[in-house]
């Protein structure tokens, strides 16, 4: 008997005025004493619904709408409130995302562990009890008597891990907890976890949709799409040999950024739309190697090389042998995207005329408390330009300064001390720190942003073409018709097409890629001459990030725009930027051409940066050569 | 510490903004409305008392004389409770009238208030911990349902069911003509007969937004992570609802709820005009009917400062409650 059985597990979301939404679909799936399994999947697949289903945590208007979920031979379906009360966290405990709040605001960490002790009746000395799990997650007792919000990110995580292990559970299931993290705080917390599974013997369930930490951690990972799971298998063997169409086109969209050659690929399409029946495989309208019997027959999860696979093709053996990261592979798995090594770039890029230049820039907050000053400086004496048609990559943890520096180009901010200089039209020279009013007005429609949050970033409750006709009725004074007719170009030179689509819906009708497509096109409105792009793909799905990169380089090319690219991640600096800055509490400590930074870096910080990256082929390295063409 | 202190001297600093203004926009009528007032006074009766006339001056202004020195004296005199006079009431101070009115409105609205934010919070609690049951639906249903009824329909019901047909309470007025204001056993009786029926009229209305505004914070608050991880932890329901639901969710009320009691100062014009109860409601329209100046800025002046007041209490006890308001203001 296995410690978690899964049986046909399905689960519906029936909200009162949309159709009926399967979320998880006949789900069946068997976790051992002791194992590792990942469960991987992109936003809407349903794994975080499977989870809940698990924890029976699932609220209305989610039902469980068949099978059953059996812990250690208990029928959790079955259990009433009591009997699952008493089960749960002794048995089974769990940690939530980390960007969500897991931890009561209004009450001390210490309080928070002592009510976990008291709902279980467990005797002795909470503070002692607590400190000691404290101390497996690295953390100090004081940090008891603290409320959540004094703690950061990565403390909370940790905290939540230590409560999660509070009563030794015999399973942990972990919903996304590094996601939103920092990657050097998300690397920390992960070693940790790994540790403290060898040392206490826990079963994990690991939810995530980043591959790359489940593929590092996990021992068995299971792919979730639409609803069902598609592909089952040994982390290592996956990685050797993906044989879901849709588990390439996910393990295609990641590669080892320090690799000569860098591709990713990309799965073109979205995800299908459950509330609605489908006949065959839900991943044909997207897969490069569908054939005619797929989009009628719905295909079973069988046995095939070690693991299971929902896909005919795979079943008959008749998929192409692919090697991970390769050039080929990007060919075979259909759209692809090449880092920059091998991109036909203007040769004059490189020495043409900087737009924008940043000269020994500090910028220094000070915050007074009682009588106390104290001064933090966010950046320190930093140094760069931003010339046209090259993209120039600014990367560091969170609160290394990276988006200070931003605003103080955008004109947000004063720098302390230093310069920031635009050139504009006709060569004339604006000092950007010295602006005011009607200049500062008139800098911005040259210097555009890109959001993180393409969720937020557009109104709701307005359509596609109200949000790009704003900067349009502001910076180019078009209106009416004239204003739509532009719109329509920007819809359709970010990849919208045909624009007549897009005009008039609202942003929740689209996709996030799409959204993000907007907010592009929004910045392109006033046809600007800078474009800062603040990490605009880390809240998208994995298999359409490097669709938004093309789409970043191939506007930077054609519009000749100078960009700088703020982001956390190193993949995406290397597929995109021609130059990399590497900065470190305020200060730049590493900067050059791309590959060269991150082939071989040189400073320390950024050896560390490139070290936390999940990195799923150096586990598969015992059994293969790291692909490389 | 820090946060604690920072209200404390944010509380004096708008209160002396009130007094002030208090103090400057009678200055900035037109002409002298002292004198305006003493005329009306010397047309009124036989008498006015130079002490009196003195006293209109320090709070109304003279054209005459430096502003700063005026400022001083009226400071002194607003220290010592003293208003001037009222014309309405002649020869009784404004401070004798308002002392005559508050503790009536004090002890009908402070009573019900208090028991309206207690029943509220209770049934919004209940009804969110009970969500989309039958509980649920009759306190929200019932409470929008009697919220959509107009205040003073509601209050002329009860006046014509209870007093008029059924005779069961007086009409209207505080107190009946057999007894008098006083610590007699009489008296009492007879007021709290007389503010049965003004109390009911209160108690209908009151609780509606304390009930809908805690059961939708608490139904939010039931829908956070950290509660789904108090059920995942197996904490029991009962526990749950009160340190992670009702906990959170009574934050935004306590504010109200101060705010409410800070209100009271300035009585309830609408209850006390419908049932003729002789409290700080009925004070202030019958002083905004008949141009009482003295008597209407030192209402507006006592509902200023009442509502400071209430609120300086709220935000210490929110940052009692709410630790992340202390932070917030201390970074």
């Amino acid at each position: 008997m296995a410690l978690l059985e899964v049986d046909h597990l399905s689960v519906t979301y029936t909200p009162r005025d949309q159709p009926a939404n399967r979320a998880v679909h006949d789900v069946s799936f068997h976790l051992s004493e002791g194992e590792f399994v990942g469960l991987l999947g992109e936003s809407g697949c349903g794994k975080s619904t499977l989870g809940n289903a698990v924890l029976r945590l699932l609220s209305p208007p989610a039902h469980i709408t068949g099978g059953r979920v059996a812990f250690d031979g208990v029928d959790l379906t079955e259990a009433d409130d009591e009997q699952l009360r008493k089960l749960r966290w002794v048995d089974l405990s769990t940690v939530f995302q980390s960007s969500m709040n897991s931890l009561n605001p209004v009450i001390r960490v210490q309080a928070q562990f002592a009510d976990t002790f008291a709902a279980h009746k467990v005797p002795g000395d909470v503070t002692e009890r607590a400190t000691e799990l404290l101390e497996l997650v690295a953390l100090d007792r004081r940090v008891l008597r603290a409320y959540p919000h004094e703690l950061s990110g990565g403390m909370k995580q940790r905290v939540a891990l230590a409560l999660a292990l509070a009563l030794r559970p015999k399973l942990v299931l972990l919903d996304e907890p590094t996601t939103g993290l920092d990657v050097v705080v998300q690397r920390g917390i992960l070693t940790r976890l790994a540790e403290l599974r060898r040392e206490l013997g826990f079963a994990v369930l690991f939810i995530s949709h980043d591959l790359g930490t489940v593929l590092e951690m996990a021992d068995r990972v299971m792919v979730m799409y639409g609803g069902e799971i598609v592909e089952d298998r040994p982390a290592a063997e996956m990685l050797r040999e993906p044989r879901h169409p849709y588990t390439r086109g996910l393990l295609g969209s990641y590669a080892d950024p320090r690799l000569p050659d860098v591709r990713v690929s990309y799965i073109p399409g979205r995800p299908p739309d459950l509330s609605r029946t489908h006949a065959g495989c839900l991943f044909t309208t997207r897969c490069p190697h569908a054939e005619d019997p797929c989009r009628t027959i719905h295909p079973d999860l069988l046995p095939d090389r070690g693991g299971l696979v929902r896909c005919l093709v795979a079943q008959e053996n008749r998929l192409p042998v692919v090697t991970l990261g390769s050039a080929e592979a990007a060919t075979v798995l259909g759209s692809h995207f090449p880092a920059t090594g091998s991109l036909d770039r203007p040769a004059d890029a490189a020495d043409a005329a900087p737009v924008l230049t940043v000269e020994r820039v500090s910028k220094r907050y000070t915050s007074r408390r009682g009588m106390r000053t104290n001064t933090v400086e966010a950046v320190r004496d930093a140094s760069f330009a931003l010339r046209p048609g090259r993209v120039t990559a600014l990367v560091g943890q969170s609160g290394s300064g990276k988006s200070t520096l931003a605003r103080l180009v955008t004109g947000v901010e004063r720098p302390s001390s230093g310069e920031v200089r635009f050139t504009g039209e006709g060569g004339a020279d604006v000092r950007v720190d010295r602006l005011r009013g009607r200049a500062l007005r008139d800098y911005r429609r040259h210097v555009q942003m890109v959001f993180q949050d393409p969720f937020s970033a557009l109104n709701p409750t307005r359509t596609i073409a109200y949000a790009l006709s704003r900067p349009l009725a502001n910076f180019a004074g078009l209106r009416g018709a004239a204003a739509r007719e532009r719109t329509a170009q920007l819809l359709e030179s970010v990849g919208l097409s045909p624009a007549g689509q897009f005009l008039d819906k609202l942003p929740h009708q689209l996709s996030g890629g799409q959204r993000q497509r907007v907010v592009t096109a929004r910045a392109l409105a006033p046809e600007p001459r800078v474009l800062i792009a603040d990490e605009p793909i880390s809240m998208l799905d994995v298999s359409i990030r490097a669709e938004i990169l093309e789409l970043l380089g191939d506007l930077v090319r054609e519009r000749r725009l100078a960009m700088l690219y703020i982001t956390h991640d190193l993949l995406s600096a290397r597929l995109l930027a021609d130059e990399v800055l590497v900065l470190n509490q305020g200060t730049l400590v590493e900067r050059g051409a791309t590959r060269e930074v991150i082939g071989s870096a040189r400073d320390d910080y950024t050896r560390l940066l490139l070290d936390s990256i999940p990195n799923p082929f150096g586990k598969a390295a015992g059994q293969q050569t790291l692909p490389s063409t | 510490m820090v946060y604690f202190l920072r209200r404390f001297v944010f509380f004096l600093g708008t209160l002396w903004a009130a007094v002030t203004l208090n103090f400057l926009i009678p200055r900035l009528q037109p002409g002298d409305p002292a004198e305006a007032i003493v005329s009306r006074l010397a047309g009124q009766s036989e008498s006015v008392d130079p002490a009196q006339v003195q006293a209109i001056r320090v709070m109304l202004g003279t054209p005459d004389g430096n502003l700063f020195d005026q400022y001083v004296q009226y400071l002194g005199a607003v220290l010592h409770g003293d208003f001037g006079i009222s014309y309405t009431y002649f020869p009784y101070s404004v401070t004798h009238m308002i002392g005559q009115a508050l503790p009536w409105t004090v002890i009908l609205v402070g009573v019900t208030q208090i028991i309206s934010f207690i029943v509220g919070t209770l049934l919004g609690t209940w009804a969110a911990y009970r969500r989309n049951s039958r509980v649920d639906s009759v306190i929200t249903l019932g409470s929008t349902f009697l919220g959509t009824l107009p205040f003073f329909w509601l209050a002329l019901l009860l006046v014509y069911v209870f007093a008029i047909t059924l005779h069961w309470f007086p009409e209207r007025g505080g107190y009946g003509g057999g007894s008098s204001p006083g610590w007699s056993w009489l008296f009492i009786s007879d007021a709290f007969q007389h503010s049965v029926l003004p109390a009911v009229a209160l108690l209908i209305t009151g609780p509606i937004g304390w009930i809908i505004g805690m059961r939708n914070n608490m139904v939010q608050s039931l829908g956070e992570d950290h509660t789904r991880l108090a059920v995942a932890r197996g904490l029991s329901r009962r526990r749950v609802a009160i340190t992670y639901g009702a906990r959170i969710a009574i934050l935004p009320n306590v504010t109200g709820f101060a705010i409410a009691l800070g209100g009271i100062l300035g009585g309830t014009v609408l209850v006390e005009t419908v049932f003729n109860y002789p409290g700080m409601g009925r004070l202030l329209l019958e002083s905004v009917s008949s141009r009482d100046y003295p008597l209407m800025q030192a209402i507006f002046l006592f509902t200023t400062v009442g509502v400071l007041v209430a609120n300086f209490l709220a935000d210490l006890l929110y940052g009692f409650l709410d630790p992340r308001v202390r932070k917030v203001e201390s970074a």
